[in-house]
């Protein structure tokens, strides 16, 4: 006997960082969070048995959001399984910085594989069944680097940027079923993507004098999920101090 | 699922008023879905799912592209569920 369907959430790269914040954020008994995870396989399972003590339901599922196939069979297994999602938080990104006068084309390739393609592989498969739902929520996790642009990450900005591009077309294509598209665009962030960062330099940089937290990231993120961001859409919204 | 092709037609026409409020007396064969019963590329979307649900069955994307006339429907969901050669 089929189950009712009931809503679910897809959060891509959930198990650390600004990832974990948010299905941290996000989780309720109510609705189902399924997590995906590519290396942090313990991180992510330790993160559900976190969120199912806790009454909440949860699962991860570990495959490559920047590799097309895998992500065609992840997100068939999912779409067999529970329908569409009512929201997708594409989360996961990778970066690999350095002058562009040195990269390597495997550089931008990865970066740009796992940021911006990611998105078009794991929320196409899920579009058709949420526009026949007549709702829905695509949040996509993109960076003050790809609204202004910062030297060293000529690959991450452009992945990032590509991203705030389909972010807005999207959002356009699906608002008339009820659907919203946004982009959220942290600054510089407490994570393990920062840890190397001159902290003390580029706090300087920030009006806010300090590096942002995860959990002020997911803070926004929550909200967009909400029925009440509604008519919010296509937006870009920066959490970054009043960097940009 | 077998239906003859009276009660296809009959059935995607019903699908045509009750979801897309489309005018029975507009429902030709040869009516042009965007240009003549006024659908957009969303409602597209739509009819597809609706089709897929009704008739159990799965219109690939490529498939749906080539709809353009509510005769291609017919054509497509009775090739579909008698496993006639379907339209090109």
């Amino acid at each position: 006997m089929s189950e009712t369907p009931r809503d679910w959430i897809l959060v891509t790269g959930g198990s650390r960082g600004i990832g974990r914040a948010i299905v941290e954020a996000i989780a309720t008994p109510q609705r189902h969070l399924v997590l995906t995870y590519l290396r942090g396989r313990e991180a992510a399972e330790q993160l559900v048995d976190t969120l199912r003590a806790a009454d909440c339901s949860a699962e991860a599922l570990g495959f490559d959001v920047g590799d097309s196939s895998e992500c065609a069979q992840a997100t068939e297994q999912l779409r067999t399984r529970l329908g569409a999602p009512y929201g997708i938080v594409n989360n996961a990104g990778v970066h690999r910085d350095g002058l562009m006068v040195w990269m390597k084309p495997d550089d931008w390739r990865d970066v740009l594989r796992t940021n911006l393609d990611s998105f078009f592989y794991v929320t196409q498969p899920f579009l058709k069944g949420m526009l026949a739902n007549r709702r829905g929520r695509i949040i996509n996790i993109t960076s003050t680097a790809g609204q202004v642009g910062n030297a060293g990450q000529v690959n991450y900005a452009a992945s990032k940027a590509g991203l705030i591009g389909a972010t807005r077309a999207l959002a356009k294509e699906v608002a008339p079923r009820g659907i919203t598209v946004n982009a959220v665009a942290p600054g510089f962030v407490d994570t393990d993507m920062t840890a190397d960062l001159p902290a003390d330099r580029l706090k300087s940089m920030i009006p806010a004098g300090r590096f942002g937290q995860a959990r002020e990231v997911a803070a926004v993120v929550s909200f967009l999920l909400t029925e009440g961001a509604g008519y919010v859409t296509g937006q870009v919204i920066g959490v970054n101090g009043g960097l940009a | 699922m077998q239906l003859t092709l009276e009660e296809i037609q009959s059935t995607v026409d019903k699908i045509m008023v009750e979801e897309f409020e489309v005018d029975p007396e507009r429902l030709r064969p040869d009516a042009q879905l965007v240009a003549d019963l006024d659908l957009d590329s969303l409602d597209g979307v739509d009819l597809v799912v609706a089709l897929e649900k009704t008739f159990s069955c799965r219109i690939p994307e490529q498939e749906a592209r080539g709809i353009r006339t509510l005769g291609d429907i017919y054509a497509r969901v009775e090739a579909g569920l008698h496993g006639a050669p379907e339209p090109s």
